[in-house]
């Protein structure tokens, strides 16, 4: 059965992992708002920030030049740096990336790798948590909406959508409309209505 | 606030000015998330308190020279509105006692906050006290633990604070402002409820050992309420969650 848990709610007698969870004195607690399975023993967070990890994919922009590689802007508190050495084609301050997470150290600052420029376009921010539900399972939510609205959708694990060209209005109001309804149910026929009727509800 | 027994009676037959008894609370709801450019946010009504919590972050920590490589700063700001009450509690901060408060219940939050998590970062807790009726501190934390909840921050428990205080000789709880005016003596006590840590502890006035363990015993008593009601107003502001 799945139920909501809060910070200091006791999920289980023995170590669990994963996000939002801590372990004192041989008990199991919740730290984060979130759905808690008991048979699986996973919380699901339905707060929270983005929580840097290798092989991730960020979305961002050049905020600053260095002699060595770039200082990119991610949304996040952390020092996010890719260096210029693995490509050739230079950037500007203000060009939209995806790029790679290769490396998070002990202070959570960033490294990142492998960029791809990402021209035009606009970038909407939506909570790291919901990005799943975007993408939805094997990408059906993601491919039901550039389907209906022939834009090109970069997402972001950090929480940032990129979209370019078809009806980029009717892109974002989707994706914005799964943000705010992603903890409900029957969500991907309720977007392909959406999407069908062209954004009227 | 005075030791002396004041002239003015504030317990008749049992029952205080409004009517309660010593050990009950006043009325008590929450809503959870009402902001929405916020990370996460609470409004919390306490008898007549009226007070709204807003968190940001983490984010960048600004200015830098705050960060600190080993956690996050937590940063908490109380202030009461201009219109918030009739005499000089109702200056709009930052004054003497808004600045101690804010202290005060930085202290008590960054002791549940998680804030090895977010090295460098900076979490930002704004608590605007929109009508005050005595016991804001208290109305303040409750709001604070539930919009951080709200905003995905990770925290070992869900704090909980209410006031024990004494008039008219008498041990009482959650006292009203003109309790707290005439009485003899104010108590707010935050609690972590998982495991009973105390996070918050002021008097003002002065109380008898066995006077004070009365006023705790009552706290304790009504600290699983108020939890419940922050709990419940979290699960509501996620209702419908979870069926697929």
């Amino acid at each position: 059965m799945r139920r909501i848990v809060y910070p200091g709610y006791k999920l289980a007698d023995k170590k669990l992992s994963g996000r939002g969870v801590y372990y004192e004195g041989g008990a199991s607690y919740a730290a984060l708002v979130g759905f808690f399975d008991d048979e699986a023993g996973v919380l699901i967070p339905l707060e929270g920030a983005y929580e840097p990890e290798v092989g991730d994919l960020l979305v961002g922009f050049v905020s600053d030049i260095k002699p060595n590689g770039y200082r990119i802007y991610t949304g996040l508190p952390n020092n996010t740096f890719m260096s210029s050495k693995d490509f050739r084609d230079p950037l500007d301050v203000g060009d939209i990336i995806i790029a790679k997470v290769r490396e998070v150290d002990e202070l959570k600052d960033i490294s990142l790798v492998d960029p791809v420029l990402l021209k035009g376009g606009n970038v909407i921010r939506i909570s790291p948590v919901k990005v799943p539900r975007v993408i939805g399972k094997k990408g059906s939510m993601l491919m039901q909406i550039k389907e209906a609205t022939g834009s090109n959708i970069v997402v972001g694990k950090n929480g940032w959508i990129w979209i370019s060209g078809g009806n980029e209005y009717l892109a974002t109001r989707a994706i914005l409309k799964i943000e705010a309804e992603a903890h409900t149910s029957g969500l991907t026929d309720r977007i392909a209505e959406f999407l069908k009727k062209g954004g009227m509800e | 606030m005075s030791n002396q027994v004041s002239d003015v009676k504030l317990i008749i037959n049992g029952r205080r000015v409004d009517g309660r008894r010593l050990d009950e609370m006043r009325p008590l709801s929450i809503k959870a998330g009402l902001l929405h450019k916020a990370n996460g946010s609470a409004y919390v009504e306490w008898g007549d308190n009226k007070v709204v919590a807003a968190v940001y972050g983490p984010r960048e920590c600004l200015p830098r020279h705050d960060a600190d490589p080993y956690k996050a700063k937590l940063s908490v700001r109380y202030v009461m509105s201009p219109f918030a009450s009739k005499d000089e509690h109702g200056r709009s901060g930052p004054n003497r006692r808004s600045i101690e408060l804010s202290m005060v219940l930085r202290e008590a939050l960054s002791n549940v906050v998680m804030l090895e998590l977010y090295p460098n970062a900076m979490i930002d807790v704004f608590i605007e006290v929109l009508q005050a009726s005595g016991g804001t501190r208290c109305a303040a934390l409750v709001a604070a633990s539930v919009a951080l909840a709200n905003a995905g921050i990770p925290m070992k428990d869900l704090p909980v604070a209410v006031a024990a205080g004494k008039i008219d000789g008498e041990i009482c709880l959650d006292c009203g402002k003109e309790e707290d005016n005439f009485g003899q003596s104010d108590v707010p006590i935050a609690i972590a409820p998982r495991n009973g840590d105390i996070l918050l502890l002021q008097m003002d006035g002065l109380l008898t050992k066995a006077e004070f363990l009365k006023a705790l015993d009552y706290v304790e008593k009504a600290a699983p309420m108020v939890r419940d009601l922050q709990a419940k107003a979290l699960e509501e502001c996620y209702k419908g969650a979870g069926q697929e």
